[in-house]
């Protein structure tokens, strides 16, 4: 291992614009990525039926597993979506 | 081994090094028409897993190939007839921008016609039912008692093309199409006139299908230390009958990235850092390649640092991170890398094939840097910004360098 302070003085803008543990919590990482019941493997099982993005009333109410405008929304935010 | 030079000069002629072209290049080729939309087990996902495999050998990798069976594909297998009337003329729906067919219809290959009404209004035999907003598809079933099919409203992208979507429920016994918000309100007007009529199919069937992940790894960075893995899927939703769907953002750019990282870093990874690649399978039917893998590392005992790739087409004020597992390390990396390459960096979601693996115990971080388009024919290598994949790509260079050569770590109560 080096000294590691020297390899990152020569910028001072980017990175985190707030706390980086707040990747850990991001709204809508319950998310339904894997959780489809339309096609499946055996391994791991899936952990949530939460919207990937939107809300759960909108993704039931389009008969899917992610709300369209939440979607539009989240794509054209550059977050992207699972489906 | 190697024995690099460290601090930032190292490190900067590493980035330096970084050739936006030939990732230009790559999203260009695997969004291009042989590989058609790529969708897991079609003959064009096929085709770019083995254009792929290619590629990583002639990066030195030893590739591997993990198949895994995907129940129920979506398959829109001929391009859907759409006709409606008014009362005073006849109507046409293009496909693909006024009408698809739902992901939960059933398959209807021949013209069905009947009369419009509102599903929970009057007698549904024989009709096309418009689902009214706020009504869940469970709810219009309750009401569709021998009705013709079902009419949903769907938002449509930017550019008015409908989404594609591959993950989402079982189909159900009636045909069901989407329309666009429009062209529902006026057919929704038109059905309580009492005279308007559909006739219309819905050709989409469900395909089994073997799918693959590549796995890549290098001889000269497999020792003993910290591993890095890095991910990006290669399927997309797929080509229509008649309509392109070239996947570039989503996520020919992310290939593209991890690719070029790999070509970075190989011939230049300090001693005690270990790196490995997956391109993963059948992400947009339900992340399941990632699934198969993290399951494979899970029973293997590997715990590797992940670093997933999905989107880096057009990157807005911040690239989006999603994080999952024991990353606290990994964050602070992450967060050096950007402070050192000036790419900023956000909490978001990124709801991709992170998940997976931090859903298996493993430190995972998803990076998403925009679309220029997304799950429709507006997904074009046109749309990718090419400083996009080439700030992504120092980001990823500069963390898994820093993996080697930093201690930065963040507070944490689980003590990773």
């Amino acid at each position: 291992m080096s000294d590691t302070t020297t390899t990152t003085t020569t910028t001072t803008t980017g990175g985190f614009t707030g706390d980086p543990a707040a990747a850990l919590t991001v709204t809508g990482a319950s998310g339904c990525c894997g959780t489809t019941p339309s096609a499946a493997v055996t391994e791991p099982t899936a952990t949530s039926s939460a919207p990937c993005c939107g809300t759960a009333a909108e993704a039931t109410a389009e008969g899917s597993c992610c709300g369209s405008a939440a979607k539009t929304e989240a794509a054209a935010a550059g977050h992207g979506c699972c489906e | 081994m190697n024995t690099p030079t460290i601090g930032p000069g190292g490190l900067d002629r590493l980035l330096a090094g970084i050739d936006a072209d030939r990732m230009t290049a790559t999203v260009a080729t695997l969004a291009g028409p042989a590989f058609t939309g790529r969708r897991a087990g079609s003959p064009g996902g096929l085709a770019a897993r083995t254009w792929l495999d290619r590629q990583m050998a002639v990066l030195g990798a030893q590739v591997t190939t993990a198949p895994f069976e995907v129940r129920a594909v979506p398959q829109i297998h001929a391009a859907p007839e759409a006709t409606w009337h008014d009362g005073n003329g006849s109507h046409s729906l293009v496909f693909g921008r006024a009408v698809m067919p739902h992901p939960a219809s059933a398959d209807l290959p021949v013209v069905r016609r009947g009369g419009l009404a509102v599903a929970g209004s009057g007698d549904p035999v024989g009709r096309w039912l418009l689902v009214p907003a706020g009504m869940s598809l469970f709810d219009a079933y309750g009401h569709a008692d021998g009705a013709a099919g079902l009419l949903i409203a769907r938002d449509t992208d930017p550019d008015g093309w409908h989404y594609t979507v591959l993950a989402g429920s079982d189909p159900g016994p009636l045909p069901i199409l989407t329309l666009d918000r429009a062209t529902h309100t006026t057919m929704t007007t038109a059905a309580g006139t009492g005279v308007g009529w559909l006739a219309a199919t819905t050709p989409i069937r469900r395909v089994d299908v073997t799918a693959a992940n590549l796995h890549a790894t290098w001889p000269q960075t497999s020792g003993a230390g910290v591993q890095v893995l890095l991910t990006a899927h290669f399927d997309g939703v797929g080509d229509h009958p008649g309509l392109r769907q070239p996947a570039a953002s989503d996520n020919a750019t992310g290939v593209a990235v991890v690719l070029e990282a790999a070509r970075i870093l190989v011939p230049a990874l300090p001693e005690g850092i270990g790196l490995a690649v997956a391109l993963l399978d059948a992400e947009e039917v339900g992340a399941l390649g990632s699934a198969h893998h993290a399951g494979q590392l899970r029973r293997a005992g590997a715990t590797p640092l992940v670093i997933n790739v999905d989107g880096a087409g057009h990157l807005g004020a911040a690239a989006a991170v999603e994080a999952g597992g024991p990353v606290h390390r990994l964050l602070a990396l992450l967060d050096q890398a950007g402070r050192h390459t000036g790419l900023s960096l956000t909490a978001g979601p990124v709801a991709s094939d992170n998940r997976r693996y931090a859903a298996a115990g493993l430190a995972a971080v998803g990076i998403g840097a925009g679309m220029g388009g997304y799950h429709s024919p507006a997904d074009t290598p046109e749309r990718v910004d090419p400083a996009t994949p080439a700030a992504v790509c120092r980001l990823v260079v500069a963390t898994v360098w820093l993996t080697a050569t930093s201690t930065s770590t963040l507070s944490s109560l689980i003590g990773d």
